[in-house]
């Protein structure tokens, strides 16, 4: 134990001994952060203070003095307890650093560009609960002519949803330039990430395919919250809903494809849980509470709409979300 | 040579009379106050693991001499089940969940040395030394 | 939060009560007790979920992994008492085709997922 603090500290204490005053503890106090800096543990400081109180009282009582071996014992694990504390500290930044570049590489990796299709206009938000997303947004131009799209919901969230994410990713990329219709991406996928996936995980996936030629656009399901189809002639929302398992279940899910035909101004609305399960003090959300926030914006562009309803969603719920909140909103134009 | 005492730890009882061993020798040794308190600390973390964890065992203390350096070397052993997950043991936070009080990471820091051997079944040996600076 | 898990009978068909919350806390532990259920070729189980109120994405998690586990042994999972809610959650999530679920009689009441 260095021996200047201790010196310093037998003169500070003889200093209030003397005084007993506000001012000497004052000192005493900022002096006690030199302690810390210097690593010195409790139990150092109360042997310094007994060696300090010894030179300091010739005719110290001996019981008095002894106490304080007692004192010395008991701290020991207290001293012990704060270099756990401090290592535990140090090894939390480790973590978080480490989180943090996962974050990163998990931006950089979800990075999709909204592509261009003619006469559909296209706006989404994928925003994760936490630090990392377990929702997944992936576009693909096929073609000038078709737009690919995919919506996914790991299940948990975190760190190990979004590992499974870039399983789905990369399954999802291989699959590039083979023009694949819905069900079959499906099917590949669920192949692919059932032979990985541990017995609790699943995913979620919604895929969709618009071709502009027909203005159609096909979609099939594994087990994902259906999309809204909004047609703007009839004025009335309905579910675009499709068949077939989670992805991760069974082996041979078979997926069933359906079909929709778009007019000018209808719009289809492709969510994740974070949004048709928003919870509110009260409960959840009605759908019908999102069919009417639609509603007042069905005029806007699809990325206006899109932002409405996440500020709107995002403030019922006091600006928390409690659920990574995915929503992508397609819209027919001229 | 150096005189090496040994203590059996079969009852909690037997904790105490290690730890009074420990304290004696570390004082003979040449040890202050507080690294005394921390020496019969170390003797008593390892002493009540035996006690919990292998029922029984025992505790050598061994006072030694390297050139000028003066320090003490306590072994305790015990064929008790060994440790399977050495590395868990060893993290911090892993004690103060698991109940072991102070615990191995403690113990390896209020000395100055610290090793462990140990295999599954067959038993522990852990030593753990003090050097007077 | 809360989750009991009751044997109701123990005949040729395994039966168990779940009670309380299934989320991100409590569905470590019903997947730990749903472990302890030693599996027996071709066994049938039944797991009551009546008094169920609240079910997260990570409790269908724990019903889909001993889903697997009973059908590597040739057996069979029934899921009952569930609310609408909740049927509505396996019906979208496709798991309904795979596993026998059952509503609970007049299951109107307004609980959650």
């Amino acid at each position: 134990m260095p021996q200047e603090a201790g010196e310093q500290y037998k003169q500070m204490l003889k200093n209030f001994l003397h005084s007993q005053g506000e001012k000497d503890l004052y000192l005493g106090q900022q002096f006690s952060r030199s302690f810390i800096d210097k690593n010195i543990a409790p139990e150092d400081v109360i042997s310094i203070h007994k060696n300090s109180i010894e030179e300091l009282i010739k005719d110290l009582p001996s019981d008095v003095s002894v106490s304080f071996d007692f004192l010395i014992e008991m701290m020991i694990h207290y001293g012990l307890a704060l270099q756990e504390h401090q290592s535990l500290i140090r090894k939390q930044e480790a973590i978080q650093m480490e989180m943090d570049i996962a974050v990163r590489m998990q931006n950089t990796l979800l990075q999709t560009a909204t592509p261009e299709a003619k006469g559909l206009d296209i706006g989404w938000i994928s925003k994760p609960a936490k630090q990392m997303n377990g929702d997944y947004v992936y576009f693909l131009n096929e073609t000038s002519n078709e737009v690919c799209m995919a919506v996914a919901d790991i299940i948990g969230k975190g760190m190990s949803a979004a590992m499974h994410m870039s399983m789905v990713k990369f399954g999802m990329d291989s699959l590039r330039y083979e023009k694949r219709d819905p069900s079959e991406v499906l099917s590949f996928i669920n192949k692919m990430i059932e032979q990985s996936i541990s017995d609790s995980m699943f995913i979620s996936m919604f895929y969709g395919k618009y071709h502009a030629d027909t203005a159609t656009f096909r979609y099939s399901s594994a087990g994902h919250e259906p999309a809204l189809f909004y047609s703007a002639a009839e004025k009335k929302f309905s579910l675009l809903e499709s068949k077939g398992l989670l992805l991760g279940v069974k082996e041979e899910a078979v997926y069933e494809e359906r079909g929709v035909q778009l007019e000018e101004d209808d719009f289809i609305v492709i969510m994740t849980d974070g949004v048709s399960e928003t919870r509110t003090e009260e409960g959840f959300i009605e759908m019908d509470v999102i069919e009417d926030l639609l509603l007042d914006v069905k005029t806007e562009n699809a990325q206006a709409m899109v932002d409405y309803l996440f500020n709107e969603l995002s403030k019922m719920q006091d600006y928390k979300l409690r659920d990574d909140f995915t929503l992508v909103i397609l819209k027919k134009t001229k | 040579m150096n005189h090496r005492s040994s203590i059996e730890i079969n009852t909690e009882w037997d904790i105490v009379a290690a730890r009074q061993l420990g304290r004696n020798e570390a004082k003979s040794t040449g040890f202050g106050t507080v690294d005394q308190a921390r020496i019969t600390t170390a003797i008593s973390e390892l002493a009540r693991n035996i006690y919990l964890y292998a029922g029984k065992g025992k505790i050598e203390i061994e006072p030694v001499r390297v050139g000028t350096r003066a320090g003490l070397i306590i072994t305790a052993s015990d064929e008790g089940p060994g440790i399977a997950d050495l590395q868990k043991v060893m993290e911090d936070g892993f004690t103060t969940s698991g109940g072991l009080g102070a615990g191995m990471p403690g113990v390896k820091r209020l000395m100055d040395d610290f090793r462990v051997e140990t295999e599954v079944g067959v038993g522990t040996t852990i030593t753990a030394t003090k050097w007077l600076h | 939060m809360n989750l009991q898990v009751e044997q109701v009978d123990k005949d040729l068909v395994h039966n168990f009560k779940i009670i309380g919350e299934i989320d991100i806390y409590t569905a470590p532990k019903l997947k730990e007790r749903l472990a302890q259920i030693e599996q027996a070729e071709g066994m049938d189980v039944e797991l009551d979920l009546s008094e169920v109120n609240y079910m997260d994405s990570t409790g269908l998690g724990v019903f889909v992994g001993f889903y697997k586990e009973i059908t590597a042994h040739n057996g069979k999972l029934v899921i009952k008492g569930l609310n609408q809610r909740l049927y509505r959650l396996f019906e979208i999530t496709g798991l309904s085709d795979i596993m026998q679920i059952e509503q609970v009689e007049g299951g109107e009441h307004d609980a959650s997922i």
